[in-house]
């Protein structure tokens, strides 16, 4: 056996180990570790319908879905490889993604393409100038108005809303929050205002983990966006999308 | 001397977009930052969304030099209001620990008839 064929039966080996610690044992985070050695796979895959008017980070972030929905119906005594068999799952959800939300039909190009291209330009101001950059600055670096940037801005806002039912563990046909019980029908509107928590379980991790840094530990989104490897724009959707979320399900 | 803007919105149908573009377009005339911008769009797209109960919610902004205030209500019912007012942890994760989080202040003014508002303040980052 070559080494290339080697190091590929151990990779195997190692993800049916944690495939099995995660179906058998419950181990949650085998699922993680699962999801860290195969994003290079959903990169990969998300880089083939990059280019269409979307930042290829919330491409991959749609196939990581993708991912992890493969990685829990994943049957330990299937023959294939875990990646084999993620990969229609992945892109699956990438094009499911681009048909429900419409982009291409409904966005003009020209903002799609503005949209695609603030991320970068943000996080370049911003190490530039030693701050949040203003919007005229934004629009000035890329030589349009300060209302094509807000409204670009606005266009990805929007189209990033994802269900947590497409969250980890949770199968497409059970509401999660059938799991945060519904006997305290009288439990006040206000109380639930008051603590978003019990939904924040349901997050992905990586959420969570934002949800936290930024909450929690007060930190700004530049410093968020450098400790997980995200732009700024991305940190930002993630964290009204997992509000937003949170909310719609405790609702 | 302070400029004022007043938007009136219905809670129903699916304006949280057009409210969130609005205040982007104040918040850029303000000349917050990128970040101090998002974070004012998302506090009044919290309380935007939390504000049922009432078919319209009224959102006034003060700009002044350096700040950007913010008063959204009357609002119908007391809960959102009571939510703001409760204890919490610090660093809990609550409507009230986001507001305080992405605001420089906020709070809940109860007008001589009654009607509950709330205000927000955000700052120009210097």
């Amino acid at each position: 056996m070559s080494a290339p064929d080697t190091a590929r039966a151990r990779a195997r080996e190692i993800d049916r180990e944690l495939l099995r610690r995660l179906h058998e044992d419950g181990d949650e985070s085998a699922r993680e570790r699962l999801v860290q050695r195969h994003l290079p796979l959903v990169r990969s895959l998300a880089r083939r319908y990059s280019g269409r008017g979307e930042s290829l980070e919330d491409i991959e972030q749609v196939g990581a879905i993708g991912l992890i929905k493969a990685i829990d119906r994943f049957e330990l005594g299937r023959e294939v490889s875990l990646a084999t068999y993620a990969t229609p799952t992945v892109v699956g959800e990438i094009k499911r993604h681009f048909r429900d939300k419409g982009w291409a039909i409904r966005v003009p190009r020209a903002l799609q393409e503005l949209n695609a291209r603030m991320s970068a330009t943000i996080d370049r101001l911003t190490s530039r100038l030693g701050r949040s950059p203003s919007v005229a600055e934004i629009a000035a670096e890329l030589k349009t108005t300060p209302e094509e940037v807000l409204e670009a801005l606005e266009v990805g806002t929007a189209y990033t809303t994802l269900s947590l039912s497409t969250g980890p563990g949770i199968e497409e046909d059970s509401d999660p929050m059938e799991s945060l019980g519904t006997e305290d029908e009288e439990f006040s509107r206000s109380e639930d205002r008051a603590s978003l928590a019990p939904a924040l379980a349901l997050l992905p991790p990586r959420e969570q983990e934002i949800l936290r840094m930024r909450f929690e530990e007060g930190l700004p989104q530049t410093q968020i966006a450098e400790r997980v490897g995200l732009s700024q724009m991305h940190v930002s959707r993630l964290i009204r999308k997992a509000l937003g979320a949170m909310r719609d399900e405790l609702q | 001397m302070s400029d004022r803007i007043v938007l009136e919105a219905p809670l129903d149908g699916d304006f949280g977009s057009v409210v969130r573009l609005i205040v982007g377009g104040i918040a850029a005339g303000a000349d917050l930052g990128f970040e101090e911008m998002d974070d004012l769009q998302l506090a009044i797209e919290r309380l935007y969304a939390e504000s049922g109960g009432q078919e319209r919610l009224t959102i006034g902004f003060d700009l002044s030099p350096g700040r950007v205030r913010v008063r959204l209500g009357p609002l119908r019912e007391r809960g959102l209001a009571d939510a703001l007012q409760r204890e919490h942890a610090h660093g809990a994760l609550s409507l009230a620990g986001v507001l305080d989080t992405v605001v420089d202040s906020y709070g809940v003014e109860e007008a001589a008839d009654g009607r509950l508002f709330i205000r927000l303040v955000k700052l120009v980052a210097t």
